[in-house]
């Protein structure tokens, strides 16, 4: 499917991916129709800055905008905000929105990304004091939450929940995180790289409960208590839920696209419809380094995949699909991953650890080289990166 | 009329690389790309990173923190998340002296 110069496109997710596709047809001369429908109420702006600046009190309507409405207009882009998709009519190639409206394309791109876990307990009473962290709205709740509380508890020691962890200690909360794994962050990060991001947060203070579950939550009107898993309590201001996302993939599910945790997708977006792409947290992709195909919740993902996808819908080459990559602030730290920590089996420091700096080269269990991870060290990581494109390029020559 | 300030000795720009200085309090990054030197506004256009701690390539500078590309030469945006231009500022060489025009 190649998208003819007055084709009619639309893009159902106005946030990071979405973004991209719309800014990368304009950018590659496309003149047709470009419809980008949005659930928020906000144009496309970029999330990292929510557990970090947005949370610290910078302008939540400036910061990390991706696409304005005067670039919008600039660009001819339609942004329909405040808009579900309810429906795909695959057959009749049309969307429908909840308002009851349809739009008619002849390419569509899903970017609808991702929601966070759901708590596992009802909420109830007190489900005021209870936070999830996604959307510029979750940040603006969360800020006026933390304005004038005293304790947060972090449920979920992932990147999320370490980042909000972070931002809170900064601001003088007292700060328990409780995660049920053996060390933070096991999905993202290797070992050394969670030991060394423990430290960081109990040098600043931070209260890490590991290996801890959290069997209850009680809120009343002035507090939280949560219940642990070995029974002890924990009473707390405010409570923060980091426990992981999962892919929006409703809308294509109900549309019969092909799934796995994920809308499956080639290294260029298309979906199993040769009418409909999809980029982003909501995608599951092949693995640039050829090992299993894997579902990326990244920044750098979604805007290349974005770019990729749009690029493809109008017969383009392809560029260089990248490496994996993302990267976390948390305090001073600027911490860049590359690569692929899951299948690292072991980690050699390329400069030995300080409390400012470190960086490791990561392993996997043959000795090939699978990725890297730096603190404050971005041209160890951008050396690493270099390497294994070029190893990369060898093995595809 | 451009006002010329003076900002490093020329041997102290090193070649295909960047030096940050700062001129009547502006932070400036200055490149030596084929024995030319360039100057730009030391901030990236996406968010707080110096673009004299960026890493150049193919005439433009890579921000240490996203990975955009920015055009040495004129500022321009290369490549995403950038989409809007970094000044540029002009230079010029006085003797062993680089100036540059604010
Ligand atoms: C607080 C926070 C901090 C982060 N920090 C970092 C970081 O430091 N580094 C990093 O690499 N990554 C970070 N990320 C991850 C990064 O932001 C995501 O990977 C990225 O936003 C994914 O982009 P996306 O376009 O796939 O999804 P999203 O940006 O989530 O956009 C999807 C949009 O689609 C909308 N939508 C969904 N379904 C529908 C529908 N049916 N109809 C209409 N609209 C719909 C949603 O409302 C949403 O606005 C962070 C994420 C969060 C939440
Ligand atoms: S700060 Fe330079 S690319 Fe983001």
């Amino acid at each position: 499917m190649i998208l003819a110069a007055d084709g009619r496109v639309v893009i159902v997710g106005a946030g990071q991916a979405g973004a991209w596709v719309a800014r990368t047809l304009r950018d590659e001369g496309f003149t047709g129709e470009v419809t980008l429908i949005g659930a928020e109420a906000y144009h496309p702006y970029e999330r990292p800055p929510l557990s970090k600046d947005v949370l610290k009190g910078a302008d939540a309507a400036t910061t990390g905008a991706l696409l304005t409405a005067g670039q919008a207009q600039a660009l001819g882009i339609t942004c329909l905000l405040s808009q579900t998709v309810t429906a795909i009519d695959r057959a009749m190639r049309q969307v429908t929105c909840v308002s009851g409206q349809t739009l008619p394309y002849d390419v569509l791109f899903l970017t609808t990304g991702s929601r966070p876990r759901p708590l596992p307990w009802p909420e109830g009473e007190g489900a005021e004091r209870l936070h999830g962290l996604r959307t510029r709205d979750d940040a603006l709740r969360l800020r006026s939450a933390l304005d004038g509380a005293q304790s947060l508890a972090v449920i979920g020691g992932g990147l999320i929940g370490l980042e909000v962890a972070a931002t809170a200690r900064q601001s003088g909360l007292e700060v328990t995180v409780i995660e049920a794994g053996p060390r933070l962050c096991a999905r993202s990060l290797p070992p050394v790289a969670s030991d060394w991001l423990a430290d960081l947060h109990r040098q600043n203070g931070v209260s890490l409960r590991m290996g801890e579950t959290v069997a209850g939550v009680q809120s009343d009107g002035l507090g939280v208590t949560l219940t642990l898993g070995d029974g002890a309590t924990l009473r707390v201001d405010q409570v923060l839920v980091g426990i992981g996302i999962l892919p929006e993939t409703g809308l294509a599910q109900s549309a019969g696209l092909t799934l796995n945790d994920g809308i499956v997708v080639d290294a260029e977006g298309r979906t199993s419809d040769p009418a409909i792409f999809a980029a982003g947290d909501a995608t599951r992709q092949p693995c640039p380094m050829g090992a299993a195909p894997l579902r990326q919740e990244t920044w750098a993902n979604a805007q290349a995949q974005g770019i990729g996808a749009a690029r493809a819908a109008l017969g383009l080459a392809p560029t260089r699909v990248k490496l994996p990559w993302f990267w976390s602030d948390q305090y001073a730290a600027n911490i860049q991953v590359l690569g692929r920590p899951d299948l690292a089996a072991t980690c050699i420091e390329q400069t030995a650890p300080t409390a400012d700096t470190a960086s490791w080269r990561m392993l996997d269990a043959a000795g090939t080289l699978v990725g890297a991870v730096a603190v404050n060290a971005p041209r160890a990581l951008r050396d690493v990166r270099k390497e294994m494109e070029k190893a990369r390029a060898a093995k595809q020559a | 009329m451009t006002d010329w300030t003076d900002v490093a000795a020329v041997e102290d720009v090193p070649d295909e690389d960047v030096l940050g200085v700062v001129a009547d309090g502006l932070r400036i990054a200055l490149f030596r790309l084929e024995g030319e030197i360039f100057a730009l506004h030391d901030l990236c256009s996406h968010g707080q990173a110096f673009l004299s701690d960026g890493f150049v390539e193919d005439g433009c500078v890579e921000c240490p923190l996203h990975q955009g590309l920015i055009d040495i030469r004129t500022g321009a945006a290369r490549s995403a998340p950038i989409t809007e231009a970094v000044r540029s500022f002009p230079t010029r060489v006085i003797g062993d002296r680089v100036e540059v025009g604010l």
